[in-house]
């Protein structure tokens, strides 16, 4: 199953999504993907203040900026600590998250002087998705944190808007795949898809 | 407690003074609402059933001022449990480079979760049409 859930800056998406986990994990095991680098002062504090929120809740962080296949693999293989997940139960992945994920790709070294055509957001669009789909088949439940970033009405320059084209497209091909797909406002979760649970 | 949100030029006001029409004189501009506990209660003693509108302007203001919004803003919401809301929604688009554009949408959300917890009806309006949250 996967459910996506997007929410704007301070929306409290990442509180909601972080309870969904929790809830759908059970005693099952819990991973936490975390997609944010850290460059500066003001990341370490966003970083410390969901290490808060998700301490005692039983995550196994696994820190993946870039190439989500390598993060499929290891939830794969690593095992939450014991005592904490029931051994033969699922597990759950909670992805945080993919616009983070998106500049992540698209800022890379190698990709930095790329032309950003059509082609080549296809192409990264295409490699993310593979990633998603990899980490799908390693879980049994994979939720997906994404930003809310195309209501400001602002025309950027070029790189930005080819940005926001590409989350946009990730954001579109992973709701197309999901089960649900959840808008948080104000806290308080909106169900644009549900189907079936 | 009640809290509207939603875009910019979206009806939020009007909407509200049609299902309060009480409030009809009683509404609080966000950026005349001082950043200070001592002002705020001065200006909202002025009213019997006060709207605070633009809320985020206020917030915007708060944080110019370098006051502590979450704290001020907590002590408003215990106070005045029976305050009516209006905020827009700017927090929807890129993340802005500058750190006060940044925290201004960041606290903006937050407080907006605060109030949602506390109020008993949410409301998101688009085109002038209602969406109950809560």
């Amino acid at each position: 199953m996967i459910a996506l859930v997007i929410g704007g800056s301070g929306s409290g998406k990442s509180a909601y999504a972080e309870q969904m986990a929790v809830k759908a994990a059970g005693n099952g095991s819990l991973y936490y993907v975390a997609t944010m680098q850290v460059y500066d002062e003001e990341g370490k504090k966003k970083v410390e203040r969901h290490q808060k929120m998700r301490a005692g809740k039983g995550f196994l962080t696994i820190e993946q900026p870039r190439r989500l296949k390598e993060a499929a693999k290891k939830v794969a293989t690593e095992r939450v600590p014991a005592g904490k997940a029931a051994a033969g139960v699922g597990k759950t992945v909670l992805l945080e998250c993919m616009s983070n994920l998106v500049a992540n790709e698209m800022f890379s070294e190698e990709n930095l002087s790329a032309v950003m055509d059509k082609e080549k957001i296809r192409q990264l669009s295409g490699e993310i998705i593979n990633g998603v789909t990899a980490l799908h088949d390693s879980c049994d439940i994979l939720i997906i944190v994404t930003n809310q970033i195309f209501e400001d009405g602002i025309r950027y320059d070029a790189s930005t808007m080819d940005y926001i084209r590409l989350l946009g497209d990730v954001n579109r091909q992973i709701a197309e795949r999901a089960e649900q797909v959840v808008e948080v406002v104000a806290g308080i979760p909106i169900f644009i898809k549900k189907d079936g649970i | 407690m009640e809290l509207f949100l939603g875009g910019c030029y979206q009806g939020k006001k009007e909407y509200v003074l049609k299902l309060h029409p009480e409030c009809k004189g009683q509404v609080i501009e966000g950026e005349n609402l001082p950043a200070d506990w001592d002002g705020m209660i001065k200006e909202l003693q002025e009213f019997e059933n006060p709207v605070i509108n633009h809320l985020h302007l206020w917030i915007r203001k708060c944080l110019e001022q370098q006051t502590d919004v979450e704290l001020l803003a907590d002590k408003l919401l215990e106070t005045y449990p029976g305050l009516i809301f209006i905020c827009d929604e700017i927090g929807n688009g890129i993340v802005p480079m500058d750190a006060l554009e940044r925290d201004y949408r960041e606290q903006t959300g937050r407080l907006q979760i605060r109030i949602a917890e506390k109020a008993e009806r949410v409301e998101r309006i688009v085109c002038g049409i209602s969406q109950r949250l809560k």
